[in-house]
C-alpha cells in the first residue's frame, strides 16, 4: 500500500477519537463539528465528508442507544412521530444536498455552523418540562416517567406539548441535518425541551435515538449515490465509536462548561472557515 | 408481556455489535492487503478531491446496489459494514411492530411500520430525485 494513502485516514481516525470525546462531554453530536473541520481542513471533497459525517453520527447514536432506553433516557414513543417525520424531510435533504452547487453548500453550512454555536453559547441548559398534555400528545401516548439519580432520585411525571409544532420542527431539521450530514443534536434537544416539554435528560437522550433514524435514511441516499467512500466514512466510524466510550468514561470528571465553551469556539472557527471558503475568500 | 422500548434496545444492541465487528474485520483485511480493493488507494488520493458524480466516473465505480458483485474486494467489503449500520434502524422498526400490536398499541405500530417503508424506499433507492 502507498504510505501517504494513509495519512489522511489515520489522521481522521485520530480527530474522530477526539471528536468522540469532546462530543459527549459537550452533549453534542460529533456530526456537527466532524464536517465542518473535515471539510476545512482534509483534501476530501464535500460529498464525501457529509457522507461520512452522516455515518460518523449514526454510528455513535447507535452505540448509545441500548443503555439510552434501558436507562429511560430516551422514549420509543416520542421518537416514532419525530423520526419519521425528520426522516422523510432528511432524504429530501440529503437529495438537495447533493443537486445544489458545492460553493453554495459550504457556504449555507458555514453559516449554519455559527449559528449553532450561537444557539449554543446563548442556551442556559436549565430544566423545563411540561406535565401537562395537549390533545395530540395524549392521543400518541407521549408521556413518560423519569428518575433522576443525579438528582437524588427525583421523579419527573412528563408528557408532551405543543406536539403538532414539534413533529414539524423535527421535518426542519431533518432536512437541514440531510442536507448538510450533520447529527442536528444541537437543534433537536432545543425542540424536545423548550418546545415539547420533555426533561432535559430525556431529551438529550430521545435526540440521540431520532438521530440514529434520520441518519439512517439520508445515509441511503450518500450511499446509493456512491457518496461514501469507506476509506473516509470507516476510519471515522471506529474513532468515534471508541472516543464516545471514552468520553462516557471521562463524563464524570472532565470539566463540562470549559469543554463545552472550547466547543463553541471551534465550531464557530470551523463554521467562518467553511463560510470563507463556499464565498471564495479563503479557498 | 415485552415492552417495545426493551424489545427495540435488545436488537439495536445485538445489531451493532455485530456491524461493529464486522467493519472492524472488514478494515484489518483492507488494510493488511489480504482482500485488493477495487480502485487502487494511489487513485483514490486523486480522485477524493472531486464531485462524487466526477470520482464515479473516473474510478469506474458502481453507485446504486452495484457494488454488491464487488463486495469480494477490499473496499466495497467495507462497505457492505457500512450498509449494516444503515439497516439497524429499519430492523429494529420492523422488529416492534408485533410488539406494539401485543400491547394494543395499533397507532405506533402504524407509526413503525411507516418508518420501515420510508427506511426500506431509501435503502432500495426509490425515493424520488435520489438516483
Amino acid at each position: 500500500m502507498n504510505e501517504s494513502f494513509w495519512i489522511w485516514p489515520l489522521a481522521l481516525f485520530a480527530l474522530t477519537f477526539v471528536l468522540g470525546i469532546v462530543a459527549v462531554v459537550a452533549g453534542i453530536g460529533g456530526g456537527v463539528l466532524f464536517v465542518p473541520i473535515v471539510a476545512s481542513f482534509f483534501p476530501f471533497h464535500l460529498d464525501f465528508v457529509r457522507g461520512a459525517g452522516l455515518l460518523l453520527a449514526l454510528s455513535g447514536t447507535l452505540a448509545a442507544g441500548p443503555l439510552l432506553l434501558r436507562a429511560g433516557l430516551a422514549n420509543l414513543r416520542l421518537v416514532m412521530p419525530l423520526a419519521l417525520a425528520g426522516s422523510v424531510c432528511s432524504l429530501a435533504g440529503a437529495v438537495t444536498g447533493l443537486a445544489l452547487p458545492t460553493d453554495l453548500v459550504q457556504t449555507a453550512l458555514g453559516a449554519t455552523v455559527i449559528a449553532v454555536a450561537a444557539l449554543l453559547w446563548m442556551s442556559s441548559g436549565g430544566e423545563n418540562f411540561s406535565e401537562e398534555s395537549d390533545a395530540l400528545g395524549e392521543r400518541l401516548r407521549l408521556q413518560g416517567r423519569f428518575v433522576d439519580h443525579a438528582a437524588g432520585g427525583v421523579r419527573i411525571d412528563w408528557r408532551t406539548r405543543r406536539t403538532a409544532l414539534g413533529i414539524a420542527s423535527f421535518a426542519g431539521i431533518g432536512f437541514l441535518g440531510g442536507m448538510f450530514g450533520l447529527g442536528a443534536g444541537f437543534a433537536n434537544v432545543p425542540a424536545l425541551n423548550l418546545l415539547m416539554g420533555a426533561p432535559l435528560k430525556v431529551a438529550v437522550g430521545t435526540s440521540g435515538l431520532i438521530i440514529s433514524i434520520i441518519n439512517s435514511s439520508a445515509a441511503w441516499v450518500y450511499i446509493n449515490r456512491g457518496a461514501l467512500l469507506p476509506v473516509i466514512a470507516v476510519p471515522a466510524i471506529l474513532g468515534v465509536m471508541l472516543g464516545s466510550r471514552i468520553g462516557a468514561r471521562l463524563l464524570p470528571v472532565l470539566p463540562a462548561p470549559v469543554v463545552r465553551r472550547t466547543v463553541i469556539v471551534v465550531l464557530a472557527l470551523a463554521g467562518a472557515r467553511a463560510l470563507l471558503r463556499g464565498l471564495g475568500v479563503w479557498p | 408481556m415485552t415492552d417495545p422500548q426493551e424489545v427495540y434496545a435488545r436488537w439495536l444492541d445485538a445489531l451493532t455489535g455485530i456491524a461493529f465487528v464486522f467493519s472492524v474485520l472488514a478494515l484489518a483485511l483492507y488494510l493488511t492487503g489480504a482482500l485488493t480493493p477495487f480502485v487502487a488507494p494511489q487513485a483514490v488520493v486523486e480522485l477524493w478531491r472531486l464531485p462524487v458524480d466526477q470520482y464515479l466516473a473516473r474510478a469506474g465505480a458502481p453507485s446504486g446496489w452495484g457494488w454488491l458483485s464487488l463486495v469480494g474486494r477490499g473496499d466495497y467489503l467495507n462497505l457492505a459494514g457500512i450498509c449494516l449500520f444503515a439497516l439497524i434502524s429499519l430492523i429494529c422498526c420492523a422488529r416492534v411492530i408485533p410488539a406494539f400490536l401485543r400491547r394494543g398499541e395499533p397507532l405506533h405500530a402504524a407509526l413503525a411500520a411507516a418508518q420501515v417503508l420510508v427506511l426500506l424506499a431509501a435503502a432500495l433507492n426509490l425515493f424520488p430525485g435520489a438516483r
